[in-house]
């Protein structure tokens, strides 16, 4: 069973794994998620998401889309880094990494519920989930409420939705815990990282077209931009501890000199491991040896830190790269093959 | 005394009609900002990708996105790729509206905005001036289970105009262009509950379609239409007014006939304005809501044009006629010069208005010549009575048409300088010649005096009372942009732009009425006028009658100068 405590390494080892070991499953029956049975068989689903499961089984396919989505994005965005965001083929998906509070871990959670919310507000637009902004707001309850005022946009139902799901985890163990409350604050700043950077676009349709009528609605940014978003969350995250204010508690932040975080911040319990070397076992501590390093940067991808300095080897490598191509935008891509001699750095 | 109403009240009189005045307004104002929802709903759109295994391209199939019947869907386009998916056998199907919903005839009309997900790739970038072509098509039904009707068809075209923010380099692969929104659909009606759409992008290498137009990996669209709560409201408003005005309008023209004298250029210009604002005000949109009317647009255009181009005049019109000065006007031809260019102005934006609601048919790469023939001879009214041609038929689609439509927004702009600056001459003339009057005023016998007060009082007014209402509609026009639609007030939702909307019309027909009701010919002295219009004139007021002939009627003149000459 998966006794992690978090979502993204359950739903996503029960919901991708079946997936990516099948892949062509996967092509034939792309509703994977689409009875309640399907359910009971997730693993790592506590009790509560179980019953949301079962209530919103249509919601799940999106879920399910949210948490590759999430991979994709933590793997882009940590492309470059020591802790390149691999994922195992076991439990947990992430590895151990994450099961401490560590910075990664409150990257990891912040995408994720980013991403959920993200996906099932795609799949609300697209027709797929038939509950989706109407019954949320107040206004629109019903077709005629549909017809009086419109419905409330899908963002709401798709941040709404992240909230009960991915954060029923942590509000199921109470608040008392520190993890508890980290994780619930950087669920929630990942979904802030969608909602403070809605896009608002107008169009206007008066006499004329003159702007006396004129129409504007908010459009969520792409994904990559919400990855982009938290990530930068990530390099100035906060080292926060538990602090009791009155009967709660809340974290403030470890030195007391930093100003305090806000809600779109990302924070962090401890310190995080160097990630330099392969830990047998520590599950996802694969270590730096073998990676690609860049000669010329200075930066973390450089060999210099990448390695740990323990120094680089070199090989000549021929590279059959695409070249004077032509494509459609979609499906079509006609190229020439042009080899070339790389210089390829590995860390030892 | 002169003889309209507004110089005939007492203050105290005068104050309460301001204050039911007010009333009223504050009441249009509530009706928009409690009862109404927001104007307008915009719902987002993400198309499905269908794929059509045997390209049914003549065939009426339709494309299903979700619910029973739904097409074969594919998630994204690396599944395409591995399927071995051609990108002439994916359509982007789209169903408006949502699921478990219905359109309404309520919603009056229907924008769809198009916007493409384009991704960046180093080797497939967008080419400059890109045109996307697009074919789409649109079907209608009006329960679940029957069959799709098609309603219109077209292939158009559509300029990306899209640019990449951050650097190009391979790091930045896989971020999305940021593409201007591109106007896809307007109808004119929503008479059918269920509408599809169904889009291809074509390619074809050798006719260069769709080629370099980048990694296209979605397709959103975003539909705009009325909300019903909002156009219930307006008719409501609508229906209500109707009779005010008509009914001072009949009290205005009875008041005029009633008078021994034909009636004066500016009694004839109000009443006329009247009649404009009752023309926008016969809610004929009800039969919208049982009829397939797709020209209503278009209508409530040219009725708001004429009103607007009406206003216009009369603010005209009615500062030459307190000119002061020493010149006889009284007729309409003496204002061809600033009345000109409104009607102009006007008439080139009608011209545009036409183009643009009706969905004229121009074909791809016509020229100028091509583009003015069609102009005038496929917009609306040419096929079919009075049926949308082509409802994706946008002009700023083509450059032809962007042009075309620049150069007529350019003139309409030009003609609203001129209209201006002929007003603000006026205006300071006018102001420049009470200033004038009033140094000699007290020089003047009692009546002369009394009618010069009149004229400067009257002016005053009106131009006190215009400029509030045209401060007011700015001030709301601003707060309405800059705001974000609804405030929210304890429990209570303000709906800042329905406000807007409904305080806004209110407040022009208050004025109208405003108007009609205090400039109308003054009932108290009728009876005194005919007595004593025999007296004779004395040659001092002479001169006087041909300056203020036309405000003030003969009838007046002749009581005047009959109580001088008892004096």
């Amino acid at each position: 069973s998966c006794a992690q405590p978090i979502l993204t390494h359950c739903v996503v080892i029960s919901l991708i794994r079946p997936v990516s070991v099948r892949y062509l499953a996967k092509l034939s029956s792309v509703g994977s998620i689409s009875d309640e049975e399907t359910c009971e068989r997730l693993r790592g689903l506590i009790q509560r998401q179980v019953q949301i499961c079962k209530r919103s089984v249509e919601v799940m396919d999106a879920v399910r889309r949210g948490a590759q989505l999430a991979i994709d994005e933590c793997q882009f965005q940590f492309r470059n880094r020591r802790w390149n965001c691999s994922t195992l083929e076991t439990m947990p998906v992430f590895g151990k990494v994450v099961t401490q509070g560590t910075r990664e871990a409150a990257f990891v959670y912040a995408i994720s519920a980013a991403s959920v919310a993200f996906a099932v507000t795609r799949a609300c637009s697209s027709g797929e989930l038939e509950k989706c902004g109407c019954d949320r707001n107040v206004h629109g309850v019903s077709p005629e409420g549909f017809q009086w005022s419109g419905c409330s946009d899908n963002i709401a139902y798709g941040v709404a939705f992240s909230q009960s799901f991915v954060d029923v985890r942590e509000r199921s163990k109470g608040q008392s815990s520190s993890r508890a409350l980290m994780n619930l604050h950087n669920n929630e700043a990942g979904r802030k990282a969608i909602l403070s950077h809605m896009r608002v676009e107008c169009k206007c349709h008066g006499v004329s077209g003159s702007c006396e009528v004129k129409t504007c609605w908010k459009a969520m940014p792409p994904f990559r931009k919400v990855g982009n978003v938290i990530k930068e969350k990530f390099d100035g995250a906060t080292e926060v501890e538990q602090r009791k204010a009155g009967t709660t508690k809340v974290l403030v932040p470890r030195n007391s000199q930093f100003k305090p975080h806000t809600d779109q911040d990302l924070v962090y319990l401890d310190p995080s491991p160097d990630f330099c070397d392969h830990d047998p076992r520590t599950p996802g501590m694969l270590g730096t040896a073998g990676r690609q390093c860049n000669r010329t940067s200075k930066a973390i991808d450089g060999c210099e830190l990448m390695c740990c300095g323990r120094g680089f080897q070199t090989e000549e490598v021929e590279v059959v790269d695409r070249c004077s191509c032509k494509f459609h935008w979609c499906c079509y891509v006609k190229c020439k093959q042009c080899r070339k001699m790389v210089e390829v750095h590995t860390c030892r | 005394m002169a003889g309209a109403i507004i110089e005939n009240m007492s203050t105290k009189k005068l104050v309460i009609v301001g204050v039911i005045l007010l009333l009223f307004q504050a009441f249009s104002f509530m009706v928009g900002g409690l009862i109404a929802p927001s104007p307008t709903t915009a719902v987002h759109y993400l198309a499905t990708k269908c794929v059509d295994s045997v390209r049914h391209h003549q065939s009426n199939k339709w494309f299903m996105p979700w619910g029973p019947n739904q097409c074969d869907k594919i998630r994204d386009l690396e599944e395409a790729m591995s399927r071995k998916i051609e990108a002439n056998n994916i359509v982007f199907a789209v169903h408006i509206p949502l699921p478990n919903k219905e359109m309404s005839p309520w919603f009056q009309f229907m924008l769809v905005i198009l916007q493409f997900d384009i991704a960046f790739k180093m080797y497939n970038q967008i080419e400059d001036g890109a045109m996307a072509t697009i074919d789409v098509g649109l079907a209608y039904r009006d329960d679940t289970l029957s069959e799709w009707t098609e309603m219109a068809h077209s292939i158009e075209q559509r300029k990306l105009s899209c640019n990449f923010t951050t650097s190009k380099t391979y790091e930045n692969e896989g971020r999305y262009y940021e593409c201007d929104l591109l106007p896809f659909m307007e109808l004119g009606s929503v008479a059918h509950k269920y509408y599809l759409l169904n889009i291809r992008l074509p390619v074809s290498e050798r006719k260069k379609v769709n080629v370099g137009i980048g990694e296209v990996k979605d397709i959103r669209l975003v539909g705009i239409h009325q909300n019903g709560g909002f156009t219930k409201v307006w008719f409501a408003m609508k229906t209500f007014l109707t009779p005010s005005i008509l009914i001072i309008m009949v009290w205005y023209w009875r008041r005029i006939t009633l008078m021994t004298r034909p009636p004066v250029l500016l009694e004839k210009v109000i009443f006329a304005l009247g009649m404009c604002m009752t023309f926008i005000n016969i809610p004929v949109e009800w039969f919208s809501v049982g009829f397939n009317w797709t020209w209503m647009l278009l209508f409530g255009d040219i009725r708001q044009g004429i009103f607007y181009a009406m206003l216009l005049s009369f603010w005209i019109i009615f500062c030459g006629e307190h000119l002061m000065d020493e010149m006889k006007r009284n007729h309409f031809s003496v204002y061809w010069k600033q009345v000109g260019p409104i009607v102009f102005g006007s008439f080139c934006l009608f011209i545009f208005d036409m183009c643009e609601r009706c969905g004229l048919n121009t074909h791809r790469h016509t020229h100028t010549h091509t583009a003015v023939h069609g102009l005038f001879l496929t917009c609306c009214f040419s096929t079919r009575g009075v049926q949308l041609k082509n409802p994706f038929y946008s002009i700023w689609a083509s450059d032809v048409g962007t042009e075309l439509a620049m150069a007529f927004i350019i003139v309409a702009g030009i003609c609203a300088c001129l209209y201006f600056l002929f007003l603000c001459f006026m205006v300071f003339q006018v102001f420049r010649n009470i200033s004038g009057k009033r140094s000699c005023l007290p020089a003047m016998t009692k009546a002369r005096r009394l009618i010069y007060e009149g004229l400067i009082f009257r002016f005053k007014f009106l131009m006190l009372v215009t400029l509030t209402c045209a401060a007011m509609t700015v001030i709301f026009f601003i707060i309405s942009q800059v705001n974000e639609g609804h405030w929210h007030w304890g429990d209570y939702t303000v709906q800042v732009n329905s406000a807007f909307f409904t305080g806004i019309y209110g407040m022009w027909n208050l004025y109208v009425f405003a108007i009609m009701f205090l400039y109308a010919p003054s009932h108290k002295r009728y009876g005194e006028q005919q007595s004593s219009g025999d007296a004779g004139a004395s040659g001092e007021d002479v001169q006087l009658t041909t300056t203020i002939t036309h405000v003030d009627g003969p009838t007046e003149l002749y009581k005047m100068t009959g109580k001088e000459a008892q004096e």
